[in-house]
């Protein structure tokens, strides 16, 4: 599976005095299992970037090519379209609607017409990809916790058994433990699954732990784009663009600014440990 | 200008040097119904267990906790949305179970949610601003001053007929915040205000709170769950499970990275490194939070060495 | 976009439309509606269109404003003025196919209904062009608040009003966001008959429901701790003031209502 996005450009309210770029001649590509995530400002395109993914929303030109095939080819297509490309949006639990967890799951691949066992076996899937055991299959989701209603939304998409998966800030509104579990089940989703995954967030600290490429946006246009060591060593640039890197990675680039030999591609804790610890106990 | 309007009602206030906010000995129940081998039973739940906080007049408290840990419903007491089941909270010297005072109280000590659109009222700005003072019977006159002011404070001039639902989340959280000051309180609580906003709505409500504490002297009570901005605070409180598990100025509580992430909560990355080379056997300051702080550590010590 | 849709669209400016009060307008409004029930003449609509041109021109509002409450409505008025045509009968025959007829009472008659409407809906929009919500709402509870002596709960009522109109815009908002993301579940609310069309439903519905339950919760909470407690010793920021505007549209809607009586009685 690989995605294509070619000169994609996207204007809300054309013609009016409301009229505003969303997206302006974006040009990407996407390969099979990548892991990727999409950063930028509210107001940057994010949003409308990931909408036009699963033909949510159509641009005023440019094209969005999945496996090499336009997905506005076919109107009549688009429902597979979103089937192949799932989309979480933000706050994805105020979708739930049905009487039990397991219904609600079922919801998707029910829609898409097929046979009993087969919803019965992505719905069970879905639910253990996200850790949620069957316990809860007849609880009504309101009884639920905030993070479980979240994962059983996430399941909810999951179980269209899409090949792309997007998720736009799953984290937020959540806290420290919430963030953690929610961002381990994508993981292990992505390495049980081997899908593409694309995650929109505002956090750097989420995105340097799971990110294999990093998309900056900003004003509609791609800023940075590369591997979480490339984009966050560009500490300058992403200032400019009012984002920061992690923390942790401004103390190794201020002390290399100090004249003092440390690499500046540190950006988790755990590296930058290891390379403080040797740095200190270099004797010079 | 701010002006503070004191009420003394002496029979009710208590005649030691008060704090604005005294919680004694508080505890909360509720009960909840459990299933337990397939039976529904009735169980009680203590969502605050026996809590002790006294908060001076001025300063900037912050309380962290993980999602069910008590926090919000401590917030709430402090606003008389909740009594406790035991002991007592005293807002401003009056007794949160006095209905007589609840509206003493509520105008002393203010309020803000988490969800910015859920606050807000009127289908215009200034009118939503001026609902609190509306309520408390103040004089049309007096209200449009204050409306005026309050915008002032929070940055936002010029907005008063501006539509609240055209706002940004940050925008709707100031607003919140303006309606909460055109009642002249002590006190402002804010509760978990910025767990709905991107980082530039965050960066604004935070630099509000700031700033009404420093200039105008508000006692501001901040819960969250958000270590950066519990960082900025004059002193800490982390509540699990309905207890205060910790307590004391911000280096204090952090630096017990361990415990913190045991209850669920993030330390700042640059005090997590601070930590893990003090375990390798580095004799780093244990209390770092900054960026600042962590280089300048590491440079006394590269020069030691 | 459904956030297109607003009802009673306010248009900013500064006529003296705008500046009059709330109340009086209210009043004015409700009779004009009673008086076009009163014209029977042609010469009775000319002066009635008249009197209206001249009011719009002074609210300073783009004619286009008036129309778009016209547009939804054109099929009722157009339906109205057939049934009328088909079905009133007097004066000379002018068509006749198969059992139908159409006579010129007939067409007089459609003609007068069709304007009717058409004077109705500008009149009112007229009202909701050049009132805000807030000044509407708060025109209504003073209005209702003599009622409340026999139990009508005047700001209750006022106070729905305004949080309906608060939140129109963010439940429509929240209402796009839900389509979407059943949609993104496979969810087709185009295709199948009218059953399925309403089965299909359900998944909007339920979620928009218990948020709007939510929403209303977590209000109340902000407004009790905001010293909320129903209308008892509230004041208002904005006080309605009756002012020398409000007495000249007064004595000038009076002329109109005499003008009116006059013209039914002669004519």
């Amino acid at each position: 599976m690989s995605i294509e996005i070619k000169h994609l450009t996207h204007i809300y309210n054309p013609g009016t005095p409301f009229e505003h770029k969303a997206l302006d001649d974006i040009n990407l590509k996407i390969e099979d299992n990548e892991f990727i995530c999409i950063i930028g400002h509210t107001g940057s395109g994010k949003s409308t970037l990931i909408q036009h993914l699963n033909a949510l929303l159509v641009p005023e030109s440019g094209e969005v090519l999945l496996n090499g095939e336009n997905i506005y080819a076919d109107r009549s297509k688009l429902k597979s379209v979103r089937q192949r490309v799932g989309l979480v949006f933000q706050y994805p639990e105020h979708q739930l609607f049905e009487m039990t967890v397991y219904k609600d799951v079922a919801y998707g691949p029910g829609n898409l017409g097929l046979p009993q066992e087969e919803i019965d076996s992505r719905v069970k899937n879905a639910l253990e990809t996200v850790g949620l055991d069957e316990s809860v299959y007849d609880k009504s989701p309101f009884e639920l916790s905030g993070g479980q209603r979240r994962r059983a939304a996430i399941a909810g998409v999951l179980a269209m058994e899409p090949e792309v998966l997007i998720l736009d800030e799953p984290t937020a509104g959540l806290d420290p433990k919430g963030r953690d579990e929610i961002l381990d089940s994508i993981k292990l989703m992505h390495e049980k699954r081997k899908i593409i995954v694309i995650l929109v967030s505002h956090s750097m600290e989420d995105v340097a732990k799971l990110a294999d490429r990093i998309i900056v946006l900003n004003d509609g246009k791609v800023a940075l784009t590369g591997t979480p060591r490339e984009v966050f060593s560009k500490v300058n640039e992403l200032e400019k663009i009012g984002l920061a890197a992690p923390q942790i990675t401004y103390v190794l680039s201020e002390l290399a600014a100090k004249g003092y030999d440390v690499r500046t591609d540190i950006y988790t804790v755990a590296e930058a440990t290891e390379e403080l610890y040797k740095f200190l106990k270099q004797v010079k | 200008m701010y002006n503070t309007f004191r009420r003394y009602n002496i029979r009710k206030k208590m005649v030691i040097q008060m704090k604005i906010v005294r919680a004694e000995n508080v505890s909360y129940e509720y009960t909840k119904v459990v299933e337990i081998q397939g039976e529904n039973v009735e169980r009680k739940l203590m969502a605050l267990d026996n809590i002790n906080i006294d908060i001076e007049e001025g300063s900037f408290i912050a309380v962290l906790g993980h999602n069910g840990s008590g926090k919000s419903t401590f917030a709430k007491h402090i606003n008389a949305l909740i009594t406790p089941s035991s002991g007592t909270v005293w807002v401003d010297g009056y007794d949160t179970k006095d209905d007589e005072q609840v509206w003493n109280i509520r105008q002393s000590a203010g309020m803000v949610f988490q969800n910015p659109d859920n606050q807000l009222v009127a289908t215009i700005v200034e009118e939503d601003i001026a609902f609190g003072p509306e309520n408390l019977g103040v004089e049309p006159a007096e209200i449009r001053k204050r409306v005026d002011s309050a915008l002032h404070m929070v940055g936002m001039d010029g907005y008063q007929k501006n539509e609240p639902s055209k706002l940004s989340g940050g925008q709707k959280q100031r607003i919140a915040i303006a309606g909460i000051l055109a009642m002249q309180p002590k006190c402002i609580v804010f509760d978990e205000p910025t767990a709905m906003l991107d980082p530039a709505g965050r960066k604004d409500v935070m630099e509000t709170a700031h700033r009404l504490n420093k200039e105008n002297g508000i006692t501001i009570i901040l819960i969250t769950h958000y270590m950066d901005e519990a960082a900025t605070a004059d002193k800490v409180y982390v509540i699990d499970d309905g207890k205060i598990v910790l307590s004391g100025v911000p280096k204090e509580v952090f630096s017990q990275v361990d415990k913190m992430k045991g209850f669920g909560l993030d330390v700042p990355q640059v005090t997590e490194t601070a930590y893990n080379l003090r375990k390798l056997g580095i004799d780093i300051p244990k209390d770092i939070l900054t960026v600042d702080e962590m280089v300048g550590a590491i440079c006394r010590l590269k020069s030691n060495i | 976009m459904i956030t297109d849709i607003t009802i009673g669209q306010y248009f900013p400016s500064d006529s003296p439309l705008h500046r009059l009060d709330a109340r009086v307008k209210l009043v004015i409004t409700l009779l004009y509606i009673v008086s076009l029930f009163l014209i029977k003449s042609f010469i009775g609509y000319a002066f009635v269109i008249i009197a209206l041109a001249i009011v719009i021109k002074v609210s300073k509002v783009p004619f286009k404003f008036m129309v778009k409450g016209l547009k939804s409505l054109v099929f009722i008025i157009i339906f109205t003025a057939l049934i009328n045509v088909f079905t009133v009968k007097g004066g000379e025959t002018l068509v006749t196919f198969w059992k139908l007829s159409i006579t010129t009472e007939g067409v007089f008659f459609a003609i007068k209904m069709a304007l009717r409407i058409i004077l109705l809906i500008i009149g009112s929009s007229l009202l909701t062009l050049t009132t805000t919500p807030i000044k509407l709402t708060d025109g209504i509870e003073a209005l209702l608040k003599p009622l409340s002596k026999i139990g009508v709960p005047a700001h209750d009522i006022a106070m729905m009003m305004t949080i309906a109109l608060r939140f129109i815009p963010t439940l429509l908002d929240e209402t796009d966001k839900i389509i979407k993301a059943q949609q993104a579940r496979g969810a087709d609310f185009d295709t199948g008959r009218l059953r399925d069309k309403a089965r299909a439903l359900v998944p909007i519905l339920v979620p928009l429901f218990i948020s709007a339950f939510r929403r209303a919760d977590e209000l109340a909470m902000a407004m009790e701790s905001r010293c909320y407690n129903g209308g008892a010793n509230r004041t208002r920021m904005n006080v309605m003031k009756v002012t020398s505007i409000d007495y000249t549209a007064i004595i000038l809607f009076v002329v109109y209502c005499a003008v009116i009586i006059a013209m039914r009685i002669i004519l």
